[in-house]
Formats: C-alpha cells, sequence, structure tokens
C-alpha cells in the first residue's frame, strides 16, 4: 500500500505541472500521431495527455522504488545467506 | 526484516528471517470538537474560500463567464481580462508570486496556510462537521466505530457516506465548471448529456475530495503534502508557532479546580489531555514543535477553556515565537521582531514582483500581430516585373469588443501590398491572412530586407501594431 503511494502520488504532482507545461506552450492541433493529425478533441487530447504524463511519471517512480531495494531484499530467496552488517531493508 | 528467533545452535546459524512493517499502524484520529477564536477565524476562511470556489464560477461578466479556462478554446478569462497562451508569461508570475507570499506568511506565521486555507484543511473542517452532526461527538464516534454492525450503524453510515458525496460531487461538478461553461454544464447533467470527459472529471475530481477529506485526512499533510516536508527552512527562532510553555506547565498534573499549582509544586498544566484530542493530526502539541503540527490552533483554544475554568491565565499553549518563549517576551517584543532581514528579503521581492504583474496587466497589449513569412514561395516574379513575398498575417485581438485595423507595410522604397488592408476581427478571436508584398527589382539589396507591418485599429488611434518582418529579394 505504502509503495503504491509512494508510486502514484509524486508522479501524479510531477504529471500535473508537465500537463500545465507542455499544453501551455503546445497546441494539441500541433500534435501528429502516427503521421496523423490528433483527431481527438482538446478536452480529450488534455486528458490523455494527463495521463500519459501520469503514467511516465509513474515508471520513473516505480524505477526508484524498484533500485531502492537493499542487497537483502534482492538476496532473499536465492539461497545467499545474509552476512553480518547487511543492511535489513526498507 | 528483523531476526525473530533466538540465537540457534553452532552447526545451524541461519537466522530466519521475517517480514515485519516497522510502520505504525495507522489509528483513526477523532478530533474532539473545538470552539474560540482561532476555529471561529477557520470557520469563517471556510466560508470565504467555499463561497469563492462554489461561487464564483456562476458569476456573468460581459455575457460570459467571469472566470473561465475555456481550455477547449486556449483562452483563459478573468473577469475583465482574457489570457492567451502567449501570455504564460503571467501565469508563472502569479506562481512565484504565491510561492513568496507562502514563504513570507511562514516565515512570520508558521503554517497560517495549513491551519487555516490549505483545501485539504477547509475540506476537512466541512466533512468532520457533517460527521460530527450525523455520528456525533468524538466519544459517540469512537464507540460507534467499535460497536458491531446494526441497524443504526447501518443508516449513521449510509447517511455520514451520503451526505459527503453529495458535497464531494457538487464540488468536482464545481471543478468542472471553471473549465466548461457552468450553465451549460449544469443544463447538461438534467439532460443527461454530459460529455464523457466532463463526466470523468466530475467523478475523478469528486472522488479526490471524498478520499481525503472523508477519509485520508491528516495523512494527507503528513504523508503526502510536499510544502510540510519543507516549511522548516522558513522557519527562524522569530517564527510564531503554536507553542506549550513548558516553563509554565511542567510538572503537569491533575488537581482539584482553582488549586494554585504552586501550593502542590506543580506547573499549569492539568494534563486533561484535550488538547491531544482536539488535534486533528493527533499528535501531543506538550512535545514541542513537531512537523505534523498543521498550525491550526485547535489546542490553544481548548487550552485557553480550560485555563478559564481553572481560574488559571490563558495562554498555556499560544503562538509564540522560540525566542519569545526562552526570554519571556510579551507580544510588543513579538511584533517588534517581525522586522527581520529574512522578512525584509522575502517582502521586497514580493513588493517588486507585485508591482511588475499589476504592471505588466495594466499595459497588457489589445492587439497581436505575428507575422509568417511563406516559406514555400520564397520570392518571385509578378506582372510588371515587381518581385512578391507572400506572408500569413496572424491578427489577434485580445480585447473583449469587435475591431477594425487597418494593415499597412513600409520600409521599401515602392514598396506596396494586396490582399485585405482593412480586416475585421471579432472579440477575443483572431484571424489569419494572407498578404502578397511587392517592390520594385531594383529597391533595397540583394537577399534579407527589413519591413514593417503596421496594423492599426480604425477606432483607437492608440491600438497598433509595428512589426518587423524580412523581405527576400532574389
Amino acid at each position: 500500500m505504502q509503495k503504491i503511494f509512494w508510486v502514484l502520488w509524486p508522479s501524479f504532482l510531477v504529471a500535473g505541472i508537465a500537463e500545465g507545461l507542455f499544453f501551455t506552450v503546445i497546441d494539441p492541433q500541433e500534435l501528429y500521431l502516427f503521421g496523423e493529425p490528433v483527431h481527438l478533441s482538446k478536452i480529450a487530447t488534455y486528458s490523455v495527455g494527463f495521463f500519459g504524463f501520469w503514467a511516465v511519471c509513474a515508471a520513473s517512480s516505480l524505477m526508484t522504488c524498484f533500485l531502492q531495494r537493499s542487497a537483502a531484499e534482492v538476496n532473499k530467496g536465492v539461497g545467499v545467506h545474509p552476512r553480518p552488517g547487511d543492511s535489513t531493508g526498507s | 526484516m528483523i531476526p525473530s528467533s533466538p540465537p540457534k545452535p553452532a552447526q545451524e546459524r541461519v537466522p530466519e528471517f521475517v517480514e515485519e512493517s516497522l510502520y505504525e499502524v495507522h489509528k483513526k484520529v477523532h478530533p474532539r470538537a473545538v470552539s474560540g477564536i482561532f476555529a471561529t477565524w477557520r470557520w469563517a476562511l471556510v466560508w470565504f474560500t467555499q463561497l469563492v470556489y462554489y461561487g464564483l464560477c456562476w458569476l456573468p461578466w460581459n455575457g460570459r463567464q467571469a472566470v473561465l479556462f475555456d481550455l477547449a478554446e486556449r483562452k483563459f478569462y478573468i473577469l475583465g481580462m482574457i489570457f492567451w497562451p502567449q501570455d504564460v508569461f503571467f501565469l508563472a508570475i502569479l506562481l512565484i508570486i504565491s510561492a513568496y507570499s507562502l514563504f513570507l506568511f511562514t516565515a512570520v506565521g508558521g503554517r497560517l496556510w495549513c491551519g487555516y486555507a490549505c483545501p485539504q484543511t477547509v475540506y476537512t473542517e466541512i466533512f468532520t462537521w457533517i460527521e460530527q452532526k450525523i455520528e456525533g461527538e468524538r466519544n459517540a464516534r469512537i464507540k460507534l466505530d467499535s460497536s458491531p454492525m446494526s441497524g443504526r450503524k447501518l443508516w449513521l453510515r449510509t447517511a455520514k457516506h451520503g451526505s459527503w458525496a453529495l458535497v464531494a460531487l457538487w464540488t468536482g461538478f464545481t471543478f468542472v465548471g471553471y473549465f466548461t461553461p457552468i450553465k451549460s454544464l449544469w443544463d447538461a447533467v438534467w439532460s443527461f448529456s454530459l460529455g464523457p470527459w466532463e463526466t470523468f472529471w466530475m467523478f475523478f475530481y469528486g472522488a479526490f475530495t471524498y478520499i481525503f477529506a472523508g477519509h485520508m485526512r491528516e495523512q494527507v499533510c503528513k504523508h503526502m503534502c510536499p510544502y510540510a516536508r519543507f516549511q522548516g527552512v522558513m522557519f527562524d527562532p522569530d517564527t510564531l508557532t503554536i507553542t506549550y510553555d513548558t516553563e509554565r506547565g511542567e510538572p503537569r498534573g491533575p488537581r482539584k479546580k482553582g488549586v494554585d499549582p504552586k501550593s502542590i509544586a506543580k506547573g499549569e498544566c492539568v494534563d486533561c489531555g484535550i488538547c491531544v484530542q482536539v488535534c486533528p493530526t493527533g499528535i501531543d502539541i506538550r512535545d514541542g514543535l513537531q512537523y505534523e503540527c498543521i498550525g491550526c490552533a485547535a489546542c490553544i483554544d481548548a487550552c485557553d477553556q480550560v485555563m478559564e475554568k481553572m481560574a488559571y491565565p490563558k495562554g498555556l499553549i499560544r503562538y509564540s515565537t522560540e525566542h519569545a518563549i526562552e526570554q519571556h517576551w510579551g507580544w510588543k517584543e513579538i511584533v517588534g521582531h517581525v522586522i527581520r532581514p529574512r522578512v525584509l528579503i522575502y517582502s521586497a521581492i514580493l513588493g517588486a514582483i507585485c508591482v511588475a504583474f499589476v504592471w505588466g496587466i495594466a499595459n497588457k497589449a489589445s492587439l497581436r500581430v505575428d507575422v509568417i513569412r511563406d516559406r514555400a514561395t520564397l520570392a518571385r516574379e509578378v506582372e510588371g516585373g515587381l518581385i512578391e513575398n507572400v506572408y500569413r498575417l496572424h491578427v489577434i485581438n485580445v480585447s473583449e469588443a469587435p475591431h477594425r485595423y487597418s494593415i499597412s507595410v513600409s520600409g521599401l522604397p515602392g514598396i506596396d501590398m494586396t490582399g485585405e488592408r482593412i480586416v475585421e476581427v471579432p472579440a477575443a478571436a483572431a484571424r489569419s491572412i494572407s498578404v502578397q508584398v511587392r517592390v520594385p527589382p531594383e529597391s533595397g539589396k540583394k537577399g534579407s530586407n527589413q519591413i514593417f507591418f503596421d496594423v492599426k485599429s480604425l477606432a483607437d488611434e492608440k491600438v497598433a501594431v509595428h512589426e518587423k518582418a524580412s523581405f527576400l529579394q532574389p
């Protein structure tokens, strides 16, 4: 549960900022999708854009969470006995 | 992971590891209702902010909505002003102003924003009020929580969540009403013709309100708010914080009403625990300044009432500063220390930006012209041996009245243009027109030459734009 929040919440905040900056500068009608102009309504483009940003930011947060795992957590279950002085994880 | 088994004999020294969460299990905080001067202030701000939020979107202005962030048209209407994407500069300045105001308020008065005006506080206040009206006071709620499900509990819970959902939905509807004209949105609700995205955002924002204000409450402040984590850097020993006067209060302990603390070798804190019960984040302010404290002053109101009953002076918990508590200052000295380098620097920057902002708004151009040279054709020779360049003029009427503009060109001997010379642009709209500029072949130098387009309003001499462009001579 904690990890879900760590991933979803900061990415939500950053996605909001990214959305604001991006669409202030770029008119959705200037966007092309696979070489074709975007046919969605502007509100739809903004909405899809926001969730796109959120997804990308969430992926980044997820990566951070993933790389933050301690050696003990990574080694767990592969037969490596924890050595004295190993970090005890989260 | 924590080793949980006792040491084992040497031959099998593989300690057993078990997963154990180090996180404290969250206990629901049931804040006790509080009344007093600071609670009154908070309610005043709840009313003020929510009248503005729920009401402003219904205010008409020149036949349109006074405040409308029209995303589809990419225009922001704020009272008499219209902002285009080109005005993003003002948005940036506005954000800087908000940030510096927050810095300044925090440096002087601590977490005033959190305690009184933050939407999280405001909606939590509203939702807690509903909860209290339906389920009763703190003790009744705790009892209800631990009681088994019954007809009465089911009814109370349904009533509570139903009321919360209504407030949340209305909040979501209002939110969308700032982006889609709210009157048409209202009509669409009743004719069941809401657009899919409008419906989605209404429920999305509503759900956020419901979850944040109804269920998560102080956890948002404690675990999710970035400001709560960094507000400490704006604090200094002269910042007003909610402070328990340890010297006066300790050693704490119960006693009979009106007993002189000195006679029983105790401080003035009667250890009634009401300051903890009223705290929306569930902390004990007597442990000192903590980042969880949102500065709502509920404990001040509560403690003052107890002090009054005990016939002790008020203010055992009060707004004070670190220096003031140490050196036993009164209000005069505290106010005297408001003016200090940090506050002066924040104020100076804030003041300068505000002046620039107001100046910028007051001098905002009401006409904008973008000139784009048609790159497809470059220069070409037309009848009479003249050289022609083609331009697109994007004429943006930023004002709220329709305008007729005259277009002329200058900068090279014998320069002239064909195409529309008078262009009419409706209020808050843009028109793109094509203009052919022709010059004699001997005019100007080979290559790029500077020319100017003049776009002038026929009604108002002052509304004019002198825009540079380049003319290509082959």
